[in-house]
């Protein structure tokens, strides 16, 4: 399958391929040990990758191969605009109270579809986002049915991160892995989101048998719950219509967007852009500034560390070493890199880590198929399984660890507020065998899909 | 006129161990000014007799709200016995985990425009007026400003 002694070009260990290892190096180090917040790691580092003339400036502005990815940073900005309009219109306390009265007050069934509709919201918007406007409804409910809510904060934070990982839009590894590899939408609708909703009815299963015996309440208290009127949620009805009006457009826009020939960012302006059209005298101060621009920046300068790793050539070299490991055998490096990326997501944020391995795995297809480039190497039907598992692997991984997604950093941090603080032990009991149940459904589902049924 | 002046002296002081539940006793009985029992707020010494802080009845309120009612706005969804029930179990919390702990203090020589300075720009309904020595003397009330204000709209000097 591979081809032997294919184009690769020796690579010069010259000063700047030191450089640029060390700068990557000693950031994702810094990183990984969280004594510096990773935003001032990342500029630093990419400052420094320009300052040491790795990159150009005009490499690390303006290359799509090198540089900063602007589809990735525009999609996420846009998605955030789109959140911190809508979010003042009470849609989300009129959705969460309304799914704990459809559970008819019952501890297990709310805990359950809170599960689902979490999963649901978290496919089209920023996990930590969803977490942190669907767990202050779940804690009062909880409070209300005086049960324990500690399984309320695990399962949003768990459901959040199989939630997202079904769409393009839902995490950002899949944002990214959707950029690199210029795939679209649909594509994503089509491969993972049957995993997902394999993985979701599986996960609700499971936590029936952790939390459904556990969680009782007494009748009186479900009564508080029901005596609960969503309606009152909402602030503003022109506003919250606007808004349904324009994410409908929006998620059209991303089903079209493949049609139509337009980046995901594209449509993501498009929709920022109108809602604040069609928002009356919009607190543009408050939208703006409740952008998390710390992430932004964050990826910004991890994209241009990355590229100066690329240009010297030690993405080239890594590359080498897991052709040299697989032995080109597609199914192996597909599995591989699914649990792979699982451990490692659980252990490290997610983020850098696919930041790194989406050249790393357009840097093997070149030199597996030497003779295809653009889209018909990126999209090799050998390939996409590999995309696949990356996305699973890196978006499920999450779940293993207290510190695997930013979702679970927001629920410790709350269960802290609470005085019940959920411990680093007390979250890997429940989210490393979920994390490894998950992997070993999406193992099946990319081995039967892709390597039996090839559909 | 000068913030010691118009302040109310302080005879008790809460300590940052104290429970709650001995707080609000305190907050209900101490002796403020002539006639007048009970305060609004008291300030809260630590062992050295540093000030560290204020337990005003607004904290006691503050402490009752769950924090992720802070989150969103959840008040229309509250029921009826919430309150009394955080009341039964927040006796024992700790005065220190509850008082506002950014104080703004002034000290007795201060001019009134500088106690309501402080007051506005900060938000606070009351201001400890810090004597000689660094210690708390007395406390200055929102109340006590606006009497010292009307005063000088109807009496000539």
């Amino acid at each position: 399958m591979i081809a032997e002694g294919s184009a690769t070009q020796q690579i010069v260990m010259d000063k700047s391929f030191w450089a640029a290892t060390a700068v990557f190096g000693i950031s994702y180090s810094l990183i990984v040990s969280e004594r510096i917040h990773k935003t001032i790691i990342a500029i630093f580092g990419a400052a420094l990758v320009i300052a040491m003339g790795i990159l150009s400036q005009q490499e690390a502005f303006h290359s799509e191969e090198l540089g900063v990815d602007w589809n990735v940073i525009f999609l996420l900005i846009s998605m955030m605009l789109i959140v911190n309009i809508m979010r003042p219109t009470g849609i989300f306390e009129y959705i969460a109270i309304k799914s704990a009265k459809i559970g008819k007050g019952e501890p297990f069934k709310i805990l359950a579809i809170f599960a689902i509709v979490t999963a649901f919201i978290s496919a089209f918007l920023d996990n930590v986002t969803t977490v942190l406007l669907i767990t202050p409804v779940t804690l009062l409910i909880a409070d209300a049915l005086d049960v324990d809510p500690i399984p309320y904060l695990i399962s949003c934070a768990l459901a959040s991160n199989i939630g997202g990982t079904a769409t393009l839009i839902g995490d950002p590894p899949n944002i990214m892995i959707a950029s690199k590899a210029k795939l679209d939408f649909m594509e994503f609708i089509y491969h993972l989101t049957p995993a997902i909703i394999l993985i979701m009815a599986v996960y609700l299963l499971a936590i029936k048998l952790i939390w459904g015996k556990k969680l009782k309440t007494k009748d009186e208290l479900k009564a508080r719950i029901m005596k609960m009127n969503e309606k009152e949620a909402i602030k503003d009805y022109s506003m919250l219509g606007k808004s349904l009006f324009v994410l409908s457009i929006t998620i059209i826009g991303f089903i079209a967007h493949g049609m139509l020939g337009l980046e995901p960012a594209t449509i993501a302006m498009l929709g920022a852009g109108l809602l604040l059209l069609l928002s009356r005298k919009p607190n543009l101060h408050s939208i703006f500034s409740e952008v998390e621009w710390a992430t932004i920046f964050f990826f910004i300068g991890l994209f241009i560390i990355i590229g100066g790793i690329v240009k010297v050539g030690l993405i080239d070299l890594a590359s080498l070493k897991v052709l040299d490991i697989t032995k080109g055998n597609l199914f192996a490096m597909s599995m591989i890199i699914m649990w792979f990326s699982a451990f490692a997501s659980a252990i490290v944020d997610n983020i850098p880590y696919v930041a790194t391995m989406n050249p790393l795995i357009i840097d093997m297809a070149h030199k597996l198929w030497p003779n295809q480039a653009g889209i018909q190497l990126l999209h090799n039907p050998q390939l996409m399984p590999i995309w696949w598992s990356l996305a699973l692997g890196a978006c499920l991984g999450g779940n293993g660890t207290a510190i695997g997604a930013s979702a679970n950093v927001v629920i410790v941090g709350m269960s802290e507020k609470m005085g019940n603080k959920i411990t680093f032990a007390k979250f890997l009991i429940y989210g490393m065998p979920i994390m490894i149940l998950t992997m070993i459904i999406s193992t099946i589902y990319v081995w039967l899909r892709y390597y039996v049924f090839y559909f | 006129m000068r913030a010691e002046d118009i302040m109310i002296p302080v005879i008790d002081f809460l300590k940052p161990d104290d429970t709650l539940k001995k707080a609000v006793i305190l907050l209900r009985t101490t002796r403020s000014g002539e006639e007048c029992i009970g305060s609004k707020g008291l300030p809260v010494k630590d062992d050295f007799g540093k000030l560290v802080g204020i337990l005003s009845m607004r904290d006691v309120l503050k402490a009752m709200l769950p924090f992720y009612m802070d989150m969103l706005d959840l008040g229309d969804f509250s029921w009826e016995g919430m309150v009394e029930g955080i009341a039964k179990r927040s006796g024992e919390r700790l005065v220190r985990d509850i008082m506002s702990k950014v104080v703004v203090a002034v000290s007795k020589d201060a001019p009134l425009m500088e106690c309501i300075d402080h007051m506005l720009k900060h938000g606070v309904k009351r201001l400890p007026v810090i004597g000689e020595t660094g210690a708390v003397i007395g406390m200055l009330y929102e109340h006590n400003l606006f009497l010292a204000i009307t005063k000088e709209m109807f009496y000539e000097d």
